[in-house]
């Protein structure tokens, strides 16, 4: 057999370093999603709203950009659109104690419906809107890092959100497992009424935990209005929010665990790309690639977790 | 204008006082938990707080502890008047509590749980050297070894409140509530903690020590107030009182502290069991070797100490778990294969011994509790559609037959105390007529009263013709129910004899696994010896 064929199609189709720059580009909104998912999940929060927030910060971040030609005014836009949905989410499902299921469900039915209103009402296009006066964010190159074969490439060159991504994955990290206030958060997820004879404030810890969460899903559309396209398209999200909390489960709800299993993700998404161009597989197939593997990948995780258990019970009857 | 010596003594007796709580009164919808209530409690003493579920112990404090608000009374801590809006303020005048449940993160370390919301800091970051260091320096002040690192999930229940004891000291507590400590520990646990308390006290910390037990109040406290229906019914010395008394005040009436049966008249076996094999979650050997035979008319009781497979002998009767050997048969009929519907049907009811988990559905009202075992059946439905007038009826029948204290039938099931609870799953199983009637730790938790009402509705039962298996940890109660007696070792009946033969001592080797009559293949194999090491270890 040839095997020379199949390392070139590998290569060609999987395994280059364009594939692993894109793996890392397409985890980035993923990533943030996942963050989301796991700020408010390790407050024990059940957060479904991620979708219908990541729709307003790429619908808003558009908005700041083109009506302040910068980035960064998208950028902060994003964030302000994050804090103020989270900060209602927060107050109607934790404060007057509507169903959070509910209004999770209403966020995101919501913001479909809103941002194509607003697209038409702002912009008076229907189904995207792009402009030359729109400001995406451009590749930053670190100088030095740069011209490193391989490495230089994989590291280098990215926009200013998946940077700022990965500050934040180590951030959360830190914040989480380092700090008080990260502890006082899983104490609030793990056992709230442990935490609340302790005097630590368990509303309090909930609320600015869905508002956090808002900013990160409001990152992820920033990232996908403003530098992954350049421009709004109805229904950008495109169930991210919810591959947001799926990588969470399986990240562990851990920061570093999410950014792992989002580069699964992302590097699905990627080869998916690659093989649409190439016509050879029907795109509807393709574009089912990425949800697929990650059901593949879950499925996988939980019969080899069961299979290590049914070794222990052989092990433990040989004893006997 | 008082005489001096008379404002002297005043201000001794002030002085002297921890904790007066005066005019207390609480009320949920539906029940006035505290009414009136007064409590003194002195300086360094140990005060024993007793009554009925449901009499307002915890309500009371959780009061002083600032979980709730009082709507009437005044709080008094070391002769000042206090106002305790919140739980910080009871933390910042020296209260801590050992809540019934503990509230532990299971995740973190045990030093975490001890600083959780008051951890040392360095610059924005948690000091983690300085919360090992605090923790240990704390559990080395107080004699109460812990390993800081552990996580708690890892420790037994005994070693849990030994933290849950730190981080009430951790926070400075003077004054420091235990409600039902010893509910959920060993033999061997309490005899620790009443160290533990002991030591406290000569250290100078003042301790509200609630229980069922009149045995511990007699052996712990300085005093006791015994509480009932949300009032108090007297504070005593206890050098002054007896357990008789004591019940007599928590009940409001005469208590048979003895259970009070006729000589069995067994007749045929019903539940045959043989070499039967179990696993445990850990998928150990629980059940190891285990045969048996209940006849009708006799309560068989399984003695032992818990974790000794008792849980996984039930579960397996009654077919929550696999039995991978032996073979369980009811009325002379094979059920290892059958579904636990049907072996209910062939006449099998069982009080399982986790009422909150397996015993009722908390969420469900007490009413559908009450037909979850027949509610398929005539006469409380036809075809698919439900006798909803039948099963109120039922429902109302059963509440009041067995004396479930509750407003009305349709309220939901977490509503109810501990042992309103039990009366329930004991309405429901015995309601049914089983042939064989299974009841696990019958009484946990329960108080005089209804352990009293328990233990005559369990002989009734037997006197109506069931064979009744009864697993308890409390010898007592094997000893006083039970017309034969099989002590469970390791997953093996090492002993079976008449309840009139027994004795508590005899049966108390059994229970640590010695035998007078070892066979050689009896000797435990090394394996089985390192795990009894280490238990023992995890009591340390
Ligand atoms: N949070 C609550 N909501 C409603 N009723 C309660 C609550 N806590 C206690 N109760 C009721 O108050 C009464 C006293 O309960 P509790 O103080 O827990 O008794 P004890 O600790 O003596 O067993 C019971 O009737 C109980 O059902
Ligand atoms: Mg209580």
């Amino acid at each position: 057999m040839d095997w020379s064929g199949v390392l070139d199609v590998v290569q060609r189709y999987i395994l280059n370093v364009a594939n692993l720059q894109g793996m890392l580009r397409l985890a980035t909104p993923v990533i943030l999603a996942g963050l989301c998912a796991l700020i408010t999940d390790r407050a024990g929060i059940l957060n479904i709203a991620g979708e219908g927030m990541i729709l307003f910060g790429a619908w808003f971040a558009v908005a700041g950009s083109y009506f302040f030609s910068s980035s960064f005014a998208g950028l902060f836009a994003g964030i302000l659109t994050g804090l103020v949905i989270g900060g209602l989410f927060a107050l109607f499902s934790l404060k007057f104690r509507a169903n959070i299921i509910v209004m999770g469900i209403a966020i995101n039915t919501f913001a479909n419906a809103a941002t194509i209103f607003l697209t038409r009402a702002v912009f008076h296009v229907a189904g995207s809107f792009s402009d030359p006066k729109l400001q995406g964010f451009g590749p930053i190159n670190i100088p030095g890092l740069q011209s490193i074969p391989i490495l230089g490439p994989l590291l280098s060159g990215y926009t200013f959100v998946v940077y700022l991504t990965w500050a934040l994955v180590i951030l959360t990290a830190v914040f989480l497992y380092r700090t008080p206030w990260g502890l006082h958060l899983r104490a609030v997820g793990e056992n709230p009424q442990a935490a609340e004879t302790l005097g630590i404030n368990v509303g309090r810890i909930r609320f600015l935990a869905v508002m956090a969460s808002g900013v990160f899903a409001a990152l992820a559309g920033v990232y996908l209005s403003l530098a992954h396209l350049n421009g709004f398209v109805d229904l950008m999200s495109a169930g991210r929010g919810f591959i947001g909390m799926a990588v969470n489960t399986f990240g562990g709800g851990a920061p570093l665990g999410v950014f792992l299993s989002s580069l699964l993700f992302g590097f699905t998404d990627t080869i998916g790309f690659r093989l649409q161009a190439e016509r050879i597989i029907p795109v509807y197939f393709i574009q089912m690639l990425p949800y697929l593997v990650t059901l593949a990948a879950l499925t996988f995780f939980t019969v080899r977790r069961q299979r290590a258990l049914k070794a222990k019970i052989a092990t433990s009857h040989a004893g006997d | 204008m008082l005489p001096s010596y008379i404002l002297h003594a005043q201000e001794i007796n002030y002085m002297a006082l921890a904790v007066e709580m005066i005019g207390i009164r609480k009320e949920f919808p539906g029940v006035v938990a505290n009414d009136n209530v007064n409590l003194s409690v002195e300086q360094g003493e140990i005060h024993a707080l007793v009554g009925e579920n449901g009499a307002g112990k915890t309500t009371l404090m959780n009061i002083l502890y600032g979980l709730y608000r009082a709507e009437a009374g005044t709080i008094k801590i070391r002769g000042k008047e206090v106002h305790i809006h919140r739980n910080s303020d009871a933390i910042t005048l020296g209260i801590g509590m050992v809540h019934q449940s503990f509230k532990l993160v299971p995740s973190f370390t045990v030093a975490e749980n001890i600083t959780l919301g008051a951890e040392p800091r360095k610059f924005i970051f948690t000091d983690r050297n300085a919360v090992r260091k605090n923790v240990q320096e704390i559990s080395e002040r107080f004699g109460l070894q812990v390993d800081p690192d552990t996580r708690i999930r890892d420790l037994p229940v005994g070693v849990q409140q030994r933290v849950e004891i730190l981080k009430a000291l951790y926070r400075n507590a003077d004054i420091l509530i235990l409600d039902e400590p010893t509910a959920v520990l060993t033999p061997q646990e309490t005899r620790d903690l009443f160290g533990v308390v002991r030591s406290l006290v000569a250290k100078g910390k003042t301790v509200i020590f609630i229980t069922h037990k009149f045995r511990e109040v007699m052996e712990i406290s300085n005093r006791v107030t015994v509480m009932r229906d949300g009032k108090v019914v007297a504070t005593k010395e206890t050098r002054d009182t007896n357990p008789a008394e004591l019940a007599r005040m928590m009940v409001g009436r005469e208590v048979l502290l003895r259970v009070d049966k006729e000589k069995a008249r067994p007749q045929e076996a019903v539940l045959q069991i043989q070499n039967l094999k179990v696993l445990d979650n850990r998928n150990l050997q629980a059940v190891r070797d285990v045969s048996l035979e209940v006849h009708k008319g006799e309560i068989l009781g399984i003695a032992g100490v818990e974790g000794n497979g008792q849980r996984e002998l039930v579960e397996a009767i009654v077919g929550l778990r696999p039995a991978i050997k032996g073979a369980i048969q009811v009325k002379g009929k094979e059920i290892t294969g059958l579904s636990v519907r049907d072996r209910r049907e062939t006449g099998i009811s069982c009080v399982p011994e986790d009422r909150y988990v397996r015993g009722v559905a908390l969420g469900a009202s007490i009413e559908d509790n009450l037909i979850v075992g027949n509610y398929f059946k005539e006469p409380m439905s036809k075809g698919q559609v439900l006798n909803l007038s039948k099963i109120a009826d039922f429902a109302r029948d059963m509440v009041k037959k067995f004396d479930v204290r509750t407003p009305g039938t349709t309220i939901p099931a977490f509503t109810l105390s501990g042992g309103n609870l039990q009366k329930v799953v004991l309405a429901r199983e015995i309601s049914a007529e089983p042939e064989l009637l299974i009841v696990a730790q019958p009484t946990r938790g329960l108080d005089v009263g209804s352990i009293e009402f328990v233990h005559r509705r369990i002989v009734e039962a037997r006197d109506k013709g069931a064979a009744v298996l009864l697993v308890s940890a409390e010898l007592e109660e094997v000893m006083s129910l039970s017309d034969r007696i099989s002590v469970i070792y390791e997953g093996r009946i090492v002993g079976t004899i008449d309840a009139d033969l027994a004795t508590e001592e005899g049966l108390g080797l059994w229970m640590a696994g010695v035998t007078d009559h070892h066979k050689p293949d009896e000797i435990p194999a090394a394996g089985d010896q390192l795990d009894i090491d280490q238990k023992e270890a995890n009591l340390v």
